[in-house]
């Protein structure tokens, strides 16, 4: 099902979701995109990806899961509330929210972690069509349609003046169902809002089920995962970054008669990860950089039917040595 | 089995209160712990292999195998030897205090194909402890197994772990018990003399007998290979994997050997499994 919008009044409409849910918008803060509440403005135009995946929205960097308090001799355990209150994301790429939808089999499976399983349920998720292709990136290659995607409720295509919508869920529906704001589309026009991406690879840079053949038969090759993790420096940013990395730690605050265990990131690329009393299975580097690119290519797509990378670039636009993700793919691919 | 209630948390622990204490050596302690909470007590259920996340609140939590039976329920034991932050503080608690527990985890030992058997134990150190689980319950169902052979070492008779079972197992005459050290001392009249080593003088039949082996990966690596000699073949030979763990459930990412996840897909696995295991990382 297909609507459309004009830009003042998506942002009437947004404006009028904000008195029941909490509206995060796109803006720009230091130079970079990200996702901040909404004061009611204008809604940016060309922005591009936020440096910090909406990962982090879901399944946060520090997330509180449990506290305990001693009072009176007696000891008590109780649990965080899972989140709950009503949200809205606007302006999600396609990348990001196949990212999203990859760590649901691993959060909400067995064992289901109520915590992202409330961030997803409570978020309305609002994907819009990029533009321009990321510094880095390589969405198209690993199956990621910049203009296209079913991961959202509703996914807008911007065009001259408003926006063209595709209503993908039931509660896109209802919301979009507003006559006061949305009007009634056809394939037709939402077809003719597609868009050449400004600076796409014109040849895509490998095959992905080359990469996945590749990812199977180089895990042995030493000598290729000591060459290709050469540089690395164990920074684990590219491990932050990355809208689908999700190891994670848990630790204890102890304040005097109460504490509290929370779940943080961790990262594969720290030597100590594995650590264990006697011994630690990835102590050496490429260990952990053949982990990390395995468990995307290789393992998760055993376990998972599906490689666990959106293309999204981050980790080659921001690695501080420039050790580039597309190249290793590439010649695992050859 | 304990499955996960809808909308819980699942890395809220249980409180379980520390019974017993039983120091085993310099730096080992045997906890006996019971759920707090009566109703518990009567519905937690577990099979030998299975493991738990154990938390010193303020400190964190470790994993630890369930080291008593299934057949034993008045409490649950695990054994803890002191190496890092969470373990000494486990060594700084008394009878009475509170810990935190979540399991039971992971899989457990094949019972069913170990059924109508002979059953050769094989463990050393601390890894007697999850075969501890295992003994005891098929010494409560002993009629359910052919012969038992239990085959125990450590470097020093100081070393040796859970002195009140062998001294049980070694009266028992439906079983054959045998322990040995690295370097006795003038008191010690059993056997010195490696695992494998004292292994190989054994001489099990291989004939259908399946062999459990947990202890250091050193000497797991060298037993495997003593089995191998003696005729045993890979699925005749079964281990428990230690690997870093957080969460337990599958989802923190530390304690996978290639695609498999120990937390979940183990800890139990037989050396028909290991053998095609695509990474060596363990």
């Amino acid at each position: 099902m297909y609507r459309k919008i004009t830009r003042e009044k998506l942002r009437k409409w947004l404006i009028g979701l904000s008195a029941r849910a909490e509206i995060l918008v796109p803006a720009k803060m230091n130079g970079l995109w990200t996702f901040r509440l909404f004061h009611n403005q204008e809604l940016p135009q060309n922005f591009l990806n936020s440096r910090i995946p909406p990962k982090n929205l879901f399944f946060e960097p520090l997330k509180g899961l449990l506290g305990w308090k001693a009072a009176d001799g007696s000891f008590q355990v109780n649990s965080c509330p899972a989140p709950e209150a009503a949200r809205v994301i606007f302006g999600l790429k396609p990348c990001d929210a196949r990212a999203l939808r990859l760590l649901q089999p691993v959060f909400t499976g067995d064992y289901p972690d109520v915590f992202y399983a409330g961030n997803l349920s409570r978020t309305l998720l609002l994907g819009q069509a990029c533009r321009v292709q990321c510094q880095g990136s390589f969405c198209s290659e690993v199956g990621i349609d910049r203009q296209d995607s079913v991961d959202f409720d509703v996914f807008f295509r911007e065009i001259a003046g408003g926006y063209i919508v595709r209503v993908i869920t039931e509660k896109g529906n209802t919301l979009t169902g507003e006559k006061e704001f949305f009007e009634e589309s056809s394939a037709g026009e939402w077809n003719s809002a597609k868009e050449e991406i400004r600076g796409k690879n014109e040849i895509p840079l490998f095959n992905l089920e080359k990469v996945k053949a590749g990812a199977r038969e180089r895990f042995p090759d030493e000598d290729f995962w000591m060459r290709v993790s050469a540089k690395c420096i164990n920074c684990g940013i590219c491990t932050y970054l990355c809208p689908t990395c999700h190891c994670f730690d848990l630790c204890d605050l102890q304040r005097p008669g109460q504490g509290v265990r929370f779940r943080c990131f961790d990262s594969c690329a720290f030597p100590d990860f594995t650590k264990m009393a006697v011994h630690n299975p990835r102590e050496e580097k490429w260990r952990r950089y053949r982990q990390r690119v395995s468990h995307k290519f290789n393992f998760f797509y055993e376990n998972f039917q599906t490689v666990a990378c959106v293309g999204c670039g981050r980790c080659v636009a921001h690695c501080p040595v420039n050790l580039d993700l597309r190249e290793v793919l590439l010649e695992m691919a050859r | 089995m304990n499955a996960p209630e809808d909308g819980k948390n699942i890395y809220q622990p249980h409180l379980m209160e520390i019974v017993k204490i039983i120091p085993e050596t310099g730096d080992t302690k045997t906890f006996h712990i019971q759920f707090q909470d009566a109703s518990l007590r009567e519905s937690f259920s577990f099979v030998a292999g299975q493991f738990a996340e154990y938390s010193v609140f303020g400190e964190g939590e470790a994993t630890f195998c369930i080291s008593s039976s299934p057949t034993r329920m008045s409490h649950l034991e695990f054994s803890v030897k002191r190496v890092g932050r969470v373990t000494n503080a486990l060594h700084q608690l008394n009878e009475g205090d509170i810990i935190g527990f979540r399991g039971p985890y992971g899989n457990y030992f094949p019972l069913d194909k170990l059924k109508g058997k002979n059953l050769l134990f094989i463990g050393g150190g601390i890894g007697l402890a999850p075969l501890r689980s295992l003994i005891h319950n098929v010494v409560d169902t002993r009629s359910d197994y052919r012969e038992i052979t239990i085959l125990y070492g450590a470097r020093s008779p100081q070393d040796l772990c859970f002195k009140y079972d062998l001294e049980t197992w070694e009266r028992n005459p439906s079983l054959k018990m045998v322990t040995t050290v690295d370097a006795g001392d003038n008191k010690w009249k059993g056997k010195v003399g490696l695992v494998p080593m004292v292994l190989e003088e054994l001489k099990p039949s291989a004939g259908e007998t399946m062999a459990i082996t947990c202890g250091p990966p050193i000497m797991i690596r060298y037993t495997l290979k003593s089995l191998e000699k003696l005729g045993f073949t890979p699925s005749q030979v079964w281990t428990t994997l230690e690997m870093k763990m957080k969460c337990g459930l599958g989802k923190c990412g530390r304690c996978n050997i290639g695609p498999l996840y120990v937390c979940k897909d183990g800890p139990v696995f037989s050396q028909e499994e290991i053998q095609n295991f695509t990474s060596d990382e363990f």
